[in-house]
């Protein structure tokens, strides 16, 4: 589906519990105790750098890596071999066996046991969420149909499809609590993304315009 | 707001005139990223198979969110002439779960660039060895 990172990466990080404190290497950024457990659309090259693991398990053995110190960078090594558009199949299985937390050995735990508490259900819907994203290509078309200009760098959309994952985040979520007042249940309906829309806007969460838009 | 329906935007067909390239065609294609958005809605709650109108309304907010936050940025950055991440990160620095997410992103992107740069170092390395 998508040439996004790893969702499941992404996602195990914006689900830790404890508070951002991640003293780590650079690349290991905060992890978000993120209320909303929406994950940003990954649209960045994925992740798996978690720096702990090992996808070298994964990671096809004939990696020569020649000079890997850490096993951070080893780990790095390999992924970068698959790192093309599609490391999306690689990522499968290993985004499971994978530490969900980089570097915090407590939250790795603790993920890992929720993980594996999950039913298949909650599976399916937790890999649906960890690795879908929005293209990079479509998005930097629209960037270059909102802008005008053809120099769209790559931190910029990625930054974009993320914002935008998480967007969508919002509106479902506040979509499905919609529907629960309402006591309703099903698949969302335009409605419900309408009131939940309505309620965003309310909350500020919505970038307003300045102009109406005219035209629609 | 949309006030035309379900699938809200009056969107052009993609093609409507002979040979418009799409990429600086002024239309926007209905569905772009209509696969992509279903398993997202999926993963965040929705029924496996989300409603199509919910679908393409969920679609027409997004870009319609998209379109609004660069308009922004470009007023922010209008002094350099393109966009750059920062007018992004100062457009949302109000809301903490998407700006950690995004430096997340963008240090994990870093992360990814260094670890190629290595990979191709060593790969001249070894090409050179033999």
């Amino acid at each position: 589906m998508n040439q996004s990172k790893d969702p499941f990466e992404a996602a195990y990080e914006e689900q830790e519990e404890s508070p951002p404190d991640s003293p780590l290497a650079p690349a290991d950024f905060d992890r978000r105790p993120a209320s909303p457990p929406s994950a940003a659309a990954p649209a960045s090259q994925n992740a798996a750098t978690a720096p702990d693991d090992e996808e070298t398990d994964h990671v096809n053995p004939s990696d020569p890596s020649p000079s890997a110190p850490a096993s951070a960078s080893a780990k790095i090594k390999g992924k970068s071999k698959e790192e093309d558009e599609d490391e999306e199949e690689e990522n499968m299985e290993v985004e499971l066996a994978k530490f969900p937390a980089s570097g915090d050995p407590n939250k790795m735990a603790k993920m890992q046991t929720i993980l594996s508490q999950f039913t298949e259900d909650q599976m399916t819907r937790y890999e649906s969420f960890r690795r879908s994203a929005l293209q990079k290509a479509t998005m930097r078309r629209l960037l270059v149909s909102i802008t005008g200009s053809q120099k769209i760098s790559m931190p910029v959309t990625i930054v974009v499809c993320g914002i935008a994952k998480m967007f969508v985040g919002e509106l479902i979520e506040t979509a499905r609590m919609v529907m629960t007042e309402r006591n309703e249940s099903g698949p969302i309906r335009p409605c419900h993304i309408r009131e939940s829309y309505r309620r965003l806007k309310l909350e500020g969460k919505v970038p307003k315009r300045s102009v109406p838009r005219l035209f629609r | 707001m949309s006030s035309s329906g379900a699938a809200g935007q009056s969107s052009k067909p993609a093609k409507a005139g002979p040979s418009q390239p799409s990429e600086t065609s002024t239309k926007r294609k209905r569905g772009m990223f209509q696969k992509d958005l279903q398993h997202m809605m999926y993963g965040f709650g929705d029924d496996p198979n989300p409603i199509p109108e919910s679908v393409a309304l969920v679609e027409d907010i997004v870009v319609e969110y998209v379109t609004d936050m660069v308009h922004k940025a470009q007023d922010i950055g209008s002094k350099r002439g393109k966009i750059s991440v920062e007018d992004f990160l100062y457009l949302i620095r109000k809301d903490m779960p998407k700006l950690n997410r995004c430096t997340e992103l963008l240090s994990m992107q870093e992360e990814l660039k260094q670890a190629r740069k290595a990979f191709d170092v060593d790969e001249d390395k070894l090409a050179s060895l033999e």
